[in-house]
């Protein structure tokens, strides 16, 4: 059986976040976790990896040269990671899993529940859960291997709880005892009589666009963002990654985010450039200036931060809804939210 | 009820067994084609080639490059007005005798992608299967299909090769169909416009049948005129029966409307079969998808909605043209119709990745099946078309099979947990 | 609004208003750039952002810059 492993710049030991931007390789044999894939008997053939900024923002090319390559050797079975909580490493194991599925190869992954990985994989992979924590590396792999060595087989897997993956939240088709236009007919006749039933309703939570904002050049704006940005020192201690809280400091008077009073705790992305100068993460000195040649009515004198790294689901829409309660009591109407 | 000339009589003739012969005929349950008598594509200069091919369910056949489907049919007091403006003038479709086989279809197949008229991308594949794991995704794995296959004359202007096609192929439906003259039918359906005043305490409910016209090769044609200025229109639902609304888009196989699911649209004839029962079938509307700005998409569903109401409407049902934004067309036209007070069900397809538009108010949908599912590999004995078109021996996703997720709701798939 | 060079895991949890970003370390800004042309680039990602918010969009839109 032919296995290929799909990791990250880092797993593959091509540099840390300063290889992020890494073009795609390709690699003989196991490499970084896929030795530990080779000892409990799923010994990679070969491993591609790439850099996980490098993916985000190139994701046509980076995708065309991984999917060319998948398509020469032709794998039995694709793994890809563990990404455990990491969103960008896990994204693209998503999206590679989506598209190795449509192409018929069959693919394991693992990553956190709310990574957005398990959501872009639209159930192509067989997800195992992890936590955020790298070391659970040892719990994880064996598991993975199991799933992967079974499937190069074509040997039949069983459900998510006795296997140990994510549900796949697979729809499958089915013929019924009526054409959908009967269906129709019968679900709009009981809707009418007050029963309302539905065979598919939407995946996700979704929000309807809010309408525009009438007048620009008189709203009052906010910055919110999720880049880590706090006072330099993070006098707070913001967390830098699973963040239980949100902060705001005052910006009254500040005309711009300097390097050296600012800087970035953010875990999930390279900070270098974004403490060199803050305003790439906060555009607070371009949002004063557009102030200043009144393009909106002003702006909120505090702004709001968070690290938005391994953050549930649940808990980044908690920090919103919170934020949101505190801008509308301040009569903000608008807000710029920057993040990775 | 007597019927009069103003009603449509659709009458049915059941096939079960096909033929090749010198002569094309129909003796009882069987049909005979005869390819050279029908002479497909004599006559018409955009095209190179074409060839007819018999096949029948059970055989280990695969179609590629399926354009469109036609039901054979004729208007059996004047077989020149059979599909109108397609075959001869823009006449009124929709009453007296329609003469139908039953058991049969016409298939056509042409590849645009070799002779350079098309990209991939734009032109997925789109098959049917007669036999193997995917013969029940397309409904015309089912019946016996006399398969056209075309070949462009070089360098024809592909808008030439396209009607040339649809117009071979309404006529080999009616050539078809015209084997029944004289005879007596199996069964007669009649269907009466306007239908007789029935209960007011049954609701009133009106169907809005989108449809995409967006140019050559993604056109729907009402008389053989395209449809791209369309406004929301109240449409004489035996017109859609009779053969005036016909098809000529070619993208995305498994949610198309091809033109057999307008000439047998089982919504329609549901809704008819309904009224007085259960219904007051108060109306057809027909309205375009895949309007180019969110301010055309919300008007156009305004008016759907207030046509709507002004039909009377206590319900609707939405149906939906093929993938993309057409179903934010959907949505639209449904949160509208619930504004104005009328309670609304829609026809959508899902994709792995859940359903590609909502609104809050679409609480109650039809889902015509995952057009993700992966089908198994199949190797066919023969490939009609191109077959480098056909994924022999892949994996097929549902949407390359021509009308399997159909959002008519003319077949009985949809989707479960897995 | 969301400024962000990941759009489409935005679009993929349904945020309606999104605007690329420049990178994914530094989504308001260009290092690569001379610093006046820097800050002029973000002048125009802001005013982006102020346009996006005062019109009316689909679900899970996404705009570029230019």
């Amino acid at each position: 059986m032919t296995i290929v492993h799909y990791l990250n710049q880092f797993f593959a030991g091509l540099g840390g976040e300063e290889a992020a931007g890494h073009e795609p390789v390709r690699l003989d044999g196991p490499q970084g976790p896929g030795r530990a894939l080779a000892a409990a008997g799923a010994a990679p053939d070969v491993t591609i990896a790439c850099g996980d900024d490098h993916f985000g923002e190139h994701e046509a090319e980076a995708l065309a040269t991984l999917l060319a390559w998948l398509e020469e050797i032709r794998p039995d079975v694709l793994i890809c990671g563990p990404s455990f909580g990491s969103g960008r490493y896990g994204y693209a194991c998503g999206v590679l899993a989506r598209e190795a599925g449509r192409r018929g190869i069959p693919v394991v992954a693992a990553m956190t529940p709310d990574s957005p990985g398990v959501m872009a994989a639209e159930g192509a992979a067989f997800v195992v859960p992890t936590g955020s924590n790298v070391a659970a590396m040892r719990t994880v792999v064996p598991v993975m291997a199991g799933l992967a060595v079974r499937l190069a087989a074509g040997e039949p897997v069983g459900g998510p709880d006795e296997e140990g993956y994510l549900p796949r939240g697979l729809r499958s088709n089915a013929m019924s005892d009526r054409t959908g236009a009967v269906r129709a007919i019968d679900l709009l006749l009981a809707k009418l009589a007050g029963d309302v039933r539905t065979e598919v309703g939407p995946t996700g939570d979704r929000v309807a666009p809010a309408p525009p904002v009438a007048d620009v050049s008189s709203v009052r704006l906010a910055l919110v963002s999720e880049a880590g940005c706090v006072p330099q020192g993070n006098p707070d201690q913001l967390p830098t990654r699973h963040a239980n809280v949100w902060l705001r400091y005052p910006i009254g008077g500040v005309d711009s985010l300097a390097a050296g009073t600012y800087e970035s705790v953010h875990a999930g992305f390279d900070t270098t450039a974004g403490n060199a100068d803050p305003n790439r993460l906060v555009p607070l000195d371009a949002a004063r200036e557009l102030e200043g040649r009144e393009a909106f009515g002003s702006l909120h004198d505090a702004f709001y931060t968070t690290s938005g790294v391994d953050t549930p689901v649940a808990t980044a829409a908690k920090f919103g809804q919170e934020i949101a309660a505190e801008l509308l009591e301040a009569k903000v109407g608008a807000v710029v939210l920057t993040g990775t | 009820m007597s019927s009069t000339v103003a009603d449509l009589e659709i009458a049915t003739f059941g096939i079960d067994r096909i033929v090749e012969g010198t002569q094309t005929g129909r003796d009882a349950t069987t049909l005979t084609v005869s390819s050279s008598q029908l002479a497909v594509g004599a006559g018409e200069p955009a095209l190179a080639e074409a060839t007819v091919e018999v096949v029948r369910p059970g055989e280990p056949v695969r179609i590629s490059n399926v354009l469109d489907v036609v039901l054979p049919t004729v208007k059996a007091d004047d077989p020149a007005s059979t599909f109108p403006g397609i075959l001869g003038p823009a006449t009124d479709a929709g009453s007296g005798r329609t003469n139908r086989l039953y058991g049969v279809a016409v298939v056509n197949s042409c590849d645009w992608l070799t002779p350079g008229y098309v990209i991939p991308e734009e032109f997925p594949d789109s098959l049917v299967d007669m036999s193997g794991p995917g013969a029940d995704r397309s409904p015309f794995g089912a019946t016996a299909n006399v398969v056209l296959r075309f070949e462009p004359a070089d360098r024809a202007p592909i808008a030439e090769v396209d009607a040339a096609i649809r117009r071979e192929t309404a006529r080999v439906a009616r050539e078809l169909a015209a084997t029944t003259l004289g005879q007596e039918p199996d069964d007669v359906a009649r269907y009466a416009w306007p239908l007789p005043a029935a209960s007011a305490d049954l609701p009133a409910i009106v169907p809005i049948l989108q449809v995409a016209s967006e140019g050559t090769l993604v056109d729907t044609f009402f008389q053989g005129e395209a449809m791209d200025d369309l406004d929301p229109t109240v449409f004489d639902p035996r017109s859609i029966l009779d053969g005036a609304l016909t098809n000529g888009a070619y993208d995305w196989a498994g949610v198309r409307n091809v033109t057999a699911v307008y000439q047998d649209n089982a919504l329609l004839r549901a809704l008819f079969a309904g009224h007085g029962e259960r219904l007051r079938f108060a109306g057809l509307i027909i309205a375009l998808g895949y309007l180019d700005t969110a301010e055309e998409k919300q008007r156009s569903a305004l008016a759907s909605a207030q046509l709507a109401a002004s039909l009377g409407a206590d319900g609707v049902i939405c149906t939906t043209f093929s993938s993309g934004n057409s179903h934010t067309d959907t949505m639209l036209s449904v949160r509208a119709c619930e504004q104005a007070g009328i309670a609304t069900t829609a026809l959508v397809c899902e994709t792995n990745g859940g359903l590609t538009d909502h609104v809050p108010e679409a609480d109650c949908l039809v889902s015509t099946g995952n057009e993700d599912e992966l089908v198994d590999p199949w190797t066919p004995h023969t490939v009609i078309g191109s077959e480098s078109a056909a994924r022999v021996g892949e994996p097929v996703p549902t949407w390359a099979y021509v009308a399997a997720c159909v959002e008519t709701g003319d077949a009985a798939w949809t989707a479960v947990p897995a | 609004m969301f400024i962000t060079a990941l759009p489409t895991i935005a679009q993929m949890v349904g945020t309606n208003r999104i605007l690329r970003g420049v990178s994914i370390t530094s989504p308001t800004g260009d290092p690569s750039l001379a610093a006046g042309d820097e800050h002029d680039l973000r002048v125009a990602i802001v005013e982006r952002a102020l346009e996006m918010l005062g019109t009316e969009v689909g679900p899970t839109t996404i705009w570029e810059l230019t």
